[in-house]
């Protein structure tokens, strides 16, 4: 029987990686749609809002990544036990895709100057101020972003960091923050997660 | 008795104001702190990030504008009957933010030129492409933005819908009259027509 849900994304981990760490962990079976960058211009008119990703299920579709996140992370039960637990999980999501969104200007800079001058504030202001304030967030939550446990927090940090921390300093970003280092790591090692790791096309 | 909740943000509707319109929405007393521009440096430090608007309740403090309302908005029944209706809710909500984090940018611009350009590129390429299909949305969804009824995407689109005439200095929705709809529906609910005209007269 085909899966029931279809999860369409680029052929590579980015804003999809989260909602396929959620299927595996929650061992939802799922198809996991790829598109080559040179075939997105012709696929993006079938999308309501032109963007990925974009989960389809029971004939409906809908984009936006952390909101598709939010909504496997209840099916697996990775969300909290009632409004306020999920405020703190959406909370300190929504911090690190501030996070992320600081970042992101950077990779599309094409002029080396700019750039550069990017990479020096998000070196000199922005990591010195949201890294070490995630990383007593995790101190504080026994390893964990929120809750004090596992949550779909650990996995948005997990994939998220991936996408933009290494590829723009070149070097280890979280080095001075074992917490957060130890939280990902963590989560890498959740069995099924350990297997997608091994087993995933990209 | 002090009200249960506290909301910190500055003297404007920015982000915190959908939260202001559910708690009215849903007559929950909220103590609403409005911060001065000229304090905030000295403040900042004290909220979980760095930012505004923050939530107050029972000793614990949380930030993040939008999961402020998604939190409020089951208070007070404005979200979806399962996790689906839900996410459809939060993708409609996503996107509009989506347009607000390319509007919010250009307010910080200096260099008039440059402003120009950019507030070209805003209507032309940002409203250009999301209203229209925000538009058909509502369309499909007898006046709402989602499920076909109120949720708080409405109350979301409506609090930062000015901010896209306060940019332009035109009236962007104009042209999209499904659109106007949701915010002058919004804006007549008696609750809070009765908040528009009590908050305070600061308020930008």
């Amino acid at each position: 029987m085909a899966p029931s849900y279809k999860l369409t994304y680029f052929d590579g981990r980015g804003l999809g990686e989260t909602s396929r760490f959620l299927f595996k962990y929650g061992g939802i079976d799922f198809e996991d749609v790829r598109i080559k960058k040179e075939e997105w211009p012709q696929w993006k008119e079938k999308f309501a809002f032109g963007q990925l990703p974009v989960l389809e299920h029971e004939g409906k579709q809908v984009g936006q990544s952390i909101a598709i996140a939010r909504y496997l992370a209840k099916k697996v039960k990775l969300a909290g036990n009632d409004d306020w637990e999920n405020l703190e999980i959406d909370a300190i999501v929504d911090t690190i895709n501030d996070l992320r969104l600081k970042l992101v200007p950077i990779f599309y800079e094409q002029d080396e100057a700019k750039k550069k001058a990017l990479i020096e504030v998000a070196s000199k202001e922005t990591l010195p101020y949201y890294l070490p304030r995630l990383e007593a967030v995790v101190k504080k939550n026994n390893g964990h972003f929120a809750l004090g446990r596992l949550t779909w927090a650990d996995f948005y940090f997990a994939t998220i960091s991936r996408v933009f921390l290494h590829s723009f300093t070149g070097s280890d970003a979280l080095a001075d923050y074992p917490n957060l280092k130890a939280s990902r790591q963590k989560v890498n090692e959740i069995p099924a997660i350990k297997k997608w790791i091994e087993t995933r096309p990209d | 008795m002090a009200p249960q909740y506290k909301l910190t943000y500055f003297d404007v509707g920015g982000t915190a104001e959908v939260s202001r319109y559910l708690f009215s929405y849903g007559g929950i007393e909220f103590e609403d702190v409005r911060i001065k521009r000229e304090n905030w440096a000295q403040l900042k430090d004290k909220t979980p990030f760095g930012a505004l608007p923050t939530l107050e309740h029972n000793g614990k403090v949380v930030g993040q504008s939008v999961a402020i309302a998604r939190y409020l908005a089951k208070k007070v029944k404005l979200v979806g009957d399962d996790d689906w209706e839900n996410l459809e809710i939060d993708a409609i909500v996503d996107t509009i933010n989506d347009i607000r984090l390319k509007v919010f940018p250009i307010f910080m611009e200096k260099d008039e030129a440059k402003k120009k350009a950019l507030i070209e590129t805003l209507k032309n390429d940002t409203f250009g492409f999301y209203l229209p299909r925000l538009e058909a949305e509502v369309q499909k969804n007898k006046g709402y933005l989602v499920l076909g009824r109120l949720t708080w995407a409405d109350f979301y689109f409506t609090t930062l819908s000015p901010m896209f005439d306060l940019i332009t200095g035109e009236d962007v929705l104009a042209s999209y009259p499904n659109l106007k709809g949701v915010k002058e529906k919004v804006n007549a609910l008696p609750v809070i027509k009765k908040w528009i005209e009590i908050r305070p007269k600061s308020h930008a």
